[in-house]
């Protein structure tokens, strides 16, 4: 606890914005030394987990635990009743209960706590609680759960099984399709996606003598977990302090509270003995949630030219029974779908629907996902009606700066689809491709697909996007960093050294890094919504800046310069260029007092400033963004016909990122969302049945492995973000919206066959390509 | 705690499964361990069986070639002459699981695992391979095909174990596929393969023929009438898309969440026109 990183292996210059600097955790993340939640352990550590429901929906008769709690090695059993908060958690709407108390609604509902010594034990005792429930009809489909007389998911909720609904129609709505003269219509299917990170859902907590309960956790949100979890049990803000080393993989599955609430109420139980809570993979796959599944239908409507002139679309999203992030991500969704482009008539309508089914929640690139893979597909299908080239098509219609989006929100920063595009259009994937094409081997047909992309950074109009950093000069004459947004392998800490180091001009050796902690670091909001970089940057330049200049004037005390004009900040010292006087770093943090060494700056991204004709909850749920990047991606694909595998041979990735701070950090956040966007394509198929799990494990839920993954070539497009930190947009998720699109559009250019359900796996593009109906 | 023994020879095995009838036999443990955890079975103690050294390597037996059951994977895709004398069963093993997964699991293992998915069996199959079991009385032999009775259902009695595989040497062989669907590119389950071992005459016609599916019945499938009904023929698309109608008929796949019985028996089948490939280049 409380540990500072320091850096080893790293040169000597300074730190400059535009090097591809070493990431400061690689080096000890290869070693092993650095130290995850799950990492976390001690001597007298009490192991505590779930009894979950295990059905689909319930009434919950009874909890019977006499008998795990008198098994030897058991310390406490928990139930809904021994919760003195208001039992329930959750980001905007609070519907999840910590422990169910009247019902279960899905399949892992957590019902009862168990502490025990040892992980065999708590095994044990979770098998001997007995759980008396009534069944209920449950309901599945997004459709059927908003018909009449349905089954209530939510019974005291107003809108039924209807969590959010939104409609917006800009122009001359559903009108408009009258003077189209192609109108292409398409109904597509997207699945749960699992985030199947490295480290499942874990954490380590303990109560302290003064009755603070310090929680360690694998989470993207600390700042709002302490809130949650202190109203969820009955604690004040002070007397919980949530602790968020480096994440093993989050990508939105830990945006929000996973093991966070149960630690702190194992913690209250535990006679003040430390406890560990780590979730078995099978138990992420149920209680963890996913990208929401959805179902969308699309109507566009062109000019005999290609001039894109109306759209029309449904969108159904599975939020199964809580919201957890449900209306936000659907809200994103329809502000992402109709695109980049230039549409003046729209009429779209969305639901986000309440279900039996696993918990949907955050996932990277977060619902824009699942509308680009119908959109770009729309486009295609277009461009084939009109028999132009589907890049000219969109070309045609990219919005540039200044235009707006079909929703209506006016593109005011960076604008660089245009440029993406034509990237992709001079690159030799693009120029080669019939020959390319034409050279397939026996049984093999190829194909080349495009994906026009946007994706919006921060939280929209409404919730404040801010961040507060803080910088040290420590006596020992290290810069030391205090991160407000957790770093869950995506590099915005090395981003930050790199940003405050070029500012100081110092080397990463000078560097330290206090990772988020609610006692040390200042509030600064989620790691998510491509925002990690863009906010907490702009914050951190304003405290560097603040800092410089007070080490400066420090100097020029101290050296009786008669201004700071001559002194310069160099590695470990402030040089007088004049005289050639030094003073070292070291000197000046041990001369400074600390709140004179010490700078706190505070950011706030912008919004969109447009009037929209919407509701005030949809605002609230985030319409309207300002900082948006755009990507154009091109997929090479060869298919087998003898058994329908779909091999993806070459990717090719543009992307107006703005300024790339780090190009090799920027290549890895394109690479890891291609791969995860490639897994959503082709493999990730996650089974659920009648609300139960039907691919429990990796065993059954394919990712794709590194044979899978295709050469990728990243190019960053740096057309500068004037609101950005030098210039910088962020490109956490982008990446993830291509691939399924672009390898739909490749495989459809292939073999004529257009999947409308995802993933493209081997048996369905068999099954199409031979015209048969699908399973 | 589980204790796990690590017995150095065959005779030190015997008596300790004479002690205790409930304990399990392993090898490298990649199917043992998944099963210990998912909890399917629950044996008092382990015996390891990869310290063995009678059961381990490769040996060059004349006509025939001895593989022990804990010979690793790996050791046998290094293994030149298991590569020059069985190149289909190389060609499986390069696909089998993953590198970590072949670096602790043996064709012991695969075999009395008898899952319709183990990349070995259908290459055993195809070449008649023989099974050796031994136990402290006595050893016998039969073909992997008696041997394997159903999904993880093998003719093993208590206190004994599979000491090896016989594999005769077959140069009259000039065609050697093997080819494996799954659904990713590594560390995948079969969703359908084949292993095929054809000997082609100087005409390029079917002379002998011997083919195996995995994971499209409950052990892997043989088809006498299929085998047949190439013989004489040349390995043209037209003879194999016709053949292939044979394949569909002869295998009883079943539907899992890996994929549908309907796509492994036509995968099955349309497997056979990836030998029209071969047929040029022998």
């Amino acid at each position: 606890m409380g540990e500072v990183r320091r850096h080893k292996r790293h040169s000597e210059g300074a730190l400059h914005i535009g090097a591809s600097t070493p990431r400061a955790d690689a080096y000890a993340k290869v070693t092993g030394a650095e130290k995850f939640a799950a990492d976390y352990y001690s001597s007298d550590m009490v192991w505590a987990g779930v009894k979950r429901g295990a059905a689909p929906h319930g009434v919950i008769k009874g909890i019977f635990t006499d008998e795990a709690c008198k098994a030897p090695g058991v310390i406490a059993v928990l139930t809904h009743r021994d919760i003195r908060g208001s039992n329930r958690q959750g980001v905007v709407r609070k519907d999840q209960p910590v422990l169910a108390d009247k019902k279960v609604r899905h399949c892992g509902d957590a019902v009862a706590l168990v502490l025990a010594e040892d992980r065999e034990t708590l095994l044990r005792a979770l098998d001997l609680i007995r759980l008396d429930l009534e069944a209920l009809p449950g309901v599945f489909d997004v459709e059927e759960a908003l018909k009449d007389g349905a089954p209530l998911v939510h019974e005291d909720n107003a809108g039924g099984n209807t969590l959010l609904e939104a409609h917006i129609q800009t122009g001359d709505g559903l009108t408009a399709f009258e003077r189209c003269d192609e109108v292409i219509e398409g109904r597509f299917e997207t699945p749960w996606q699992e985030h199947a990170y490295l480290e499942t859902e874990v954490g380590w907590a303990q109560q302290q003598n003064d009755g603070k309960v310090v929680i360690v956790a694998s989470t993207q949100t600390p700042f709002r977990d302490r809130a949650e979890v202190a109203e969820a049990i009955g604690l004040d803000l002070e007397q919980v302090r949530v602790i968020a080393p480096y994440t093993g993989g989050a990508f939105g599955g830990k945006d929000g509270i996973t093991v966070q609430t149960l630690l702190a109420l194992a913690a209250l139980h535990s006679n003040g003995r430390p406890v560990k809570m780590w979730w078995e993979r099978e138990e992420s796959f149920i209680a963890g949630t996913k990208r929401h599944p959805t179902r969308l239908y699309y109507r566009l409507g062109a000019k005999g030219d290609g001039v894109l002139h109306a759209l029309a679309a449904r969108l159904y999203f599975d939020t199964g029974p809580y919201d957890h992030l449900g209306g936000v991500v659907m809200t994103l969704a329809l502000e992402h779908a109709g695109g980049a482009y230039r549409i003046p008539h729209a009429l779209l309508d969305a639901w986000c629907v309440y279900t039996n089914n696993p918990i949907g929640g955050a996932f990277r690139a977060f619902g824009v996902t699942q509308v680009t893979a119908a959109m770009e597909q729309m486009m295609d299908m277009l461009a084939a009606r009109l028999d132009m080239d589907p890049l000219e098509l969109r070309l045609k219609n990219a919005l540039t700066r200044g235009e707006k989006t079909c929703v209506g929100v006016t593109l005011t920063g960076s604008t660089g689809l245009v440029e993406c595009l034509e990237r992709v259009e001079r690159h030799p994937l693009r120029t080669e491709r019939y020959a390319w094409k034409a050279a397939a081997g026996p049984f093999k047909r190829r194909g080349v697909g495009i994906a026009a992309l946007m994706h919006a950074a921060g939280y929209g109009t409404v919730v404040p996007d801010y961040a507060n950093a803080k910088i040290e000069l420590t006596p020992e004459g290290k810069i030391r960093i205090y991160c407000g947004v957790v770093d869950m392998g995506q590099g915005n800490a090395s981003a930050n050294a790199q940003i405050a180091g070029s500012i100081l001009n110092q080397n990463m050796d000078s560097m330290e890094l206090v990772l988020p902690d609610t006692d040390r670091t200042l509030p600064s909001g989620s790691a998510s919504a491509s925002r990690c970089t863009y906010t907490f940057g702009n914050a951190l330049i304003g405290a560097a800046e603040i800092l410089k200049n007070r080490i400066l004037q420090k100097a020029a005390d101290l050296l009786m310069a008669p201004s700071t004009d001559d002194l310069t900040l160099a590695p470990g010292k402030v040089v007088n260029r004049a005289t050639g006087a030094q003073i070292p770093l070291s000197r000046l943090g041990r001369l400074m007092a600390e709140s004179e060494r010490t700078a706190i700056s505070h950011f706030r991204a912008p919004v969109a400033k447009d009037r929209l004709d919407v509701t005030d909850e949809l605002r609230l749920h985030g319409l309207g963004h300002a900082v948006i990047s755009y990507g154009a991606h091109l997929a090479a694909v060869e298919v087998d016909e003898i058994t329908g595998a779909v091999e993806v041979v070459s990717y090719l990735s543009a992307t107006d990122c703005g300024r790339a701070l780090n190009p090799q950090i920027y290549e890895q956040q394109i690479h890891g969302g291609i791969c995860q966007g490639l897994g959503f394509a082709l493999f990730e198929d996650f089974r659920v049945e009648q609300g139960t799990v039907k691919s429990p494990d990796l065993a059954t839920y394919i990712i794709p492995t590194a044979p899978d993954t295709p050469n990728m070539e990243s190019l960053p497009v740096e057309l500068h973000e004037p609101t950005g930190p030098f210039g910088l947009k962020g490109v956490g998720e982008i990446a993830t919206n291509g691939p399924a699109p672009a390898v739909a559009n490749a495989l459809a250019d292939a073999c004529g066959i257009r999947m409308f359900r995802l993933p493209m796996t081997p048996e369905r593009v068999l099954l199409a390509l031979r015209g048969r109906e699908t399973r | 705690m589980t204790q796990v023994l690590l017995p150095r020879a065959l005779d030190e095995l015997w008596d300790f499964l004479e002690e205790d009838p409930n304990t399990a036999v392993y090898s490298g443990g990649t199917d043992l361990l998944v099963n210990l955890r998912g909890g399917r079975i629950n044996p008092s103690r382990l015996a390891c069986l990869e310290r063995i050294e009678e059961i381990r390597g490769v040996r060059d037996a004349g006509a025939a070639v001895f593989i022990g059951a804990a010979t690793t994977h790996t050791h046998l895709l290094e293994n030149s002459l298991v590569s020059s004398e069985f190149p289909v069963l190389t060609k499986a093993i390069r696909v089998l699981a993953s590198p970590a997964i072949r670096n602790m699991g043996t064709i012991g293992g695969n075999i009395v695992n008898a899952s319709p998915a183990g990349d070995t069996l259908p290459p055993l199959y195809a070449l008649d391979a023989e099974v050796e079991i031994v136990s402290r009385k006595e050893a016998k032999r039969m073909p992997v095909s008696d041997f394997i009775v159903g999904p993880g259902r093998v003719r093993l009695g208590a206190n004994e174990i599979v000491k090896g595989v016989w594999i005769r040497k077959a140069p009259e062989f000039n065609v050697r596929h093997f080819e494996k669907v799954g659904l990713r590119k590594s560390q995948a389950c079969a969703v359908a393969s084949l292993a095929a071992a054809l000997s082609l005459s100087e005409g390029g016609k079917i002379e002998r023929a011997r083919l195996a599916w995995g994971s499209v019945g409950p052990t892997v499938v043989r088809s006498a009438e299929v085998e047949e009904a190439l013989l004489g023929r040349e390995l043209e698309i037209q003879m194999l898309a016709e053949v292939a109608r044979l394949v569909e008929r002869a295998v009883s796949p079943i539907d899992d969440v890996r994929a549908s019985a309907q796509y492994r028996r036509i995968v099955a089948g349309r497997l056979l026109l990836r030998l029209a490939e071969s047929g040029c280049k022998n």
